[in-house]
């Protein structure tokens, strides 16, 4: 008898504290996802175009600064701490897990990043980020899965990833065969003598660059989707402060920081756009008819 | 009204028979989940299917009929093939040169007609995400649902003339009639039903667990053990543009699997219609002409076991590869941007540089594999 009453009380007792979870958990479901009414949102869509146009790939129809003929094949790259600036010197660094983000033109769920991070209400002037990955994140064998996986740049040259690879082929008029070349970007090495021996690395060089995007400036409302459209202008790789000559450039750039140097020079100088628009959030509201 | 009464009688007693059926066959189906092991710097993501999570089982059950000849349907010893006829796990779960059947490693099916390309080893293939075979033919992306993973290779190599040109039908009834199957099928199942479905599910989780990951370079890698002088020379030459330049397509320190799984031509042709057109490359899976001659970079772990080498098996020895990399490479429209060194016919080692790009290879030889008691014929039912 005591035994049941005892698992009489139990059960009340227990009934008591169901119902007061219950009510608990509603009342912290309600907490745990207020109304948002001071941010939006943001999302990224990246572009390959050459002379303003959609980069049509594996077609020799292109023409760069120094007349060489060209076709593309490749182009993957890393970008990462991107930065939305604010009035005053102030910044918001897009964390969104990583903060590092690749973009594959075989890949195209690459090609939109829906940034996880809610942006706060606000003015903004700017919008920049790294190309390839900052020095104190590029860090060997941090990517296990492809395709990032594969963007391993040797140990011996510097270690990380590649920021870029960039594969195409070259043709000049009078040609009969096209030529291959490698645009790949990432750690540089210096060398202490004449030739190009591991042996004689005495230092590296990080050619990571920060692009600020111009004309990247927008007000970021309660409800509001910012799409950042940011286009890579291929053929400006090749031009800007130097005209890369694929004749005379060297087919492989991964051991050659001097072509490196080169290259991210013309890259921080007009390859990189972009074109700002804005949604505003809609809310679904259903609707039944009887 | 009698033969009505009858006619309910006899339905009722067939629903009570259905349902006694039903109660007989159920077992006690529980099979017990396995978890992989994912080994230092492999990928942690896995190509399991949905519909065909990895077993204790169900690897038991696959590893059976892995190494039963009677899938082909055959009884008849000189008609009997199975998985491990051609996959022998001492060469890597390929055919090797040196069988005594497939000379030169030219392996046929029981039709007499030869495989179109040479072997691929069924290593590592739980990290494969870009499609099976030379060719990519067999992937998440072929729109038939009968050629998109692990599960549908074995399918292809119970039906294909080139392989057990079997049929279906023979190999589920013969594997039916060996006892101690129908048992096994209903604890991976949950039934005693044997059907080339639940054939090519058990059979794929076992080569799902076909991994290698205790060579010397994973050793050096894990700190467990130094490269020799030569070792480390022809690593830095396989990760290294003005070296041998392999590392874009074959992976390195950052990909343990030692490829891209990607499809390349790497400059062994010029010349690729007409007489020269292989309907098996990747431009045939594709329809882009831009893949005309390009094949699927293979793993080069355990590359020391694997001859003869490339689609068409025609390198026996890795110096033969060595040397078309070095001093052979040939000029196509379709040659991947990656074979830069074509300008100069190839990489252009040094006799030295060859014999230390060979010993690295070597170090990729996994002998713990090779002899690994889970993986081996755990003898016939």
């Amino acid at each position: 008898m005591i035994v049941r009453e005892g698992g009489l009380m139990g059960m009340r007792s227990m009934l008591v504290v169901m119902a007061w979870m219950v009510l608990t958990m509603m009342c912290a479901c309600d907490g745990e996802e207020p109304e948002s009414e001071d941010h939006g949102k943001i999302i990224f869509t990246f572009f390959h175009r050459v002379e303003g146009e959609p980069l049509q790939i594996d077609t020799m129809i292109y023409t760069n600064a120094a007349g060489n003929h060209y076709l593309i094949t490749e182009v993957q790259y890393f970008i990462s701490d991107v930065i939305l600036h604010q009035s005053g010197g102030s910044g918001f660094l897009i964390d969104d897990w990583t903060d590092i983000y690749y973009i594959d033109n075989d890949i195209p769920s690459t090609m939109t990043w829906e940034v996880f991070d809610k942006i706060p209400a606000g003015s903004y002037d700017s919008v920049s980020f790294m190309f390839g990955i900052s020095q104190e994140k590029n860090i060997s064998l941090m990517f296990v899965n492809p395709p990032e996986r594969d963007m391993f740049w040797p140990d011996v040259l510097g270690g990380g990833y590649h920021y870029m690879k960039l594969n195409g082929k070259w043709l000049n008029d009078g040609m009969s065969q096209n030529r291959p070349f490698e645009f790949h970007l990432g750690i540089g090495q210096i060398y202490s003598g004449d030739t190009i021996d591991v042996n004689d690395i005495t230092g590296f060089v990080h050619n990571n660059f920060r692009v600020t995007l111009p004309g990247s400036s927008f007000q970021m409302t309660t409800g509001d989707t910012v799409h950042v459209a940011v286009s890579m202008n291929i053929e400006q790789w090749f031009t800007g402060p130097h005209t890369i000559d694929l004749s005379t450039f060297p087919f492989n750039i991964m051991q050659c920081q001097e072509c490196m140097r080169v290259g991210c020079e013309n890259g921080k100088k007009g390859v990189f756009t972009v074109l700002i628009s804005k949604s505003k959030e809609q809310k679904s509201k259903s609707k039944t008819n009887f | 009204m009698i033969r009505l009464l009858h006619i309910f009688l006899v339905d009722i007693s067939c629903l009570f028979f259905l349902l006694s059926c039903q109660h007989e066959e159920e077992v006690d189906h529980h099979p017990t989940p396995y978890f992989f092991d994912i080994p230092m710097f492999y990928p942690t993501e896995l190509n399991i299917p949905d519909d065909n999570p990895m077993t204790v089982e169900g690897i038991e059950l696959g590893r059976y009929l892995f190494y039963d000849g009677r899938l082909s349907g055959r009884t008849d010893p000189d008609s009997m093939m199975s998985c491990a006829t051609c996959h022998i796990q001492a060469n890597s779960f390929e055919c090797g040169i040196d069988h005594p059947t497939f000379t030169g490693g030219k392996t046929f099916g029981l039709s007499g007609k030869p495989t179109p390309h040479t072997m691929l080893p069924l290593i590592n293939l739980v990290w494969n995400s870009n499609g099976y075979l030379w060719n990519g033919l067999i992937s998440g992306g072929n729109p038939s649902p009968y050629h998109q993973n692990l599960e549908s290779l074995v399918w292809m190599g119970i039906v294909a003339p080139h392989e057990m040109a079997g049929d279906t039908n023979r190999t589920k009834a013969l594997i039916q009639s060996i006892k101690g199957y129908p048992e096994l099928f209903a604890k991976v199942f949950g039934s005693q039903e044997v059907t080339v479905d639940r054939i090519s599910k058990a059979i794929a989780q076992f080569v799902r667990t076909l991994v290698s990951s205790d060579c010397k370079f994973d050793r050096y890698m894990r700190g467990e053990e130094q490269l020799t002088e030569s070792e480390l020379s022809g690593y830095i030459l396989f990760t290294t543009e003005e070296g041998a330049d392999c590392f874009h397509c074959h992976g390195g320190s950052g990909n343990p699997l030692w490829t891209t799984s990607l499809y390349y031509n790497n400059g062994k042709d010029s010349l690729f219609t007409g007489e020269f057109e292989d309907p098996r490359d990747r431009s045939h899976v594709t329809g882009n002409s831009s893949d005309l001659g390009s094949y699927k970079a293979p793993t080069l772990r355990n590359i020391a076991l694997t001859a003869p080498y490339m689609h068409d098996g025609r390198y026996k020895t890795l110096d033969e590869v060595i040397e078309f990399y070095s001093h052979h490479v040939v000029w196509s429209p379709y040659i991947d941007p990656l074979m830069h060194h074509v300008s100069r016919g190839g990489v252009q080692l040094t006799p030295k540089e060859k014999a230390d790009l060979k010993s690295f290879l070597m170090a990729l030889t996994d002998t713990v594999f090779i002899h690994n008691q889970a993986f081996s014929d755990p003898g016939g039912l």
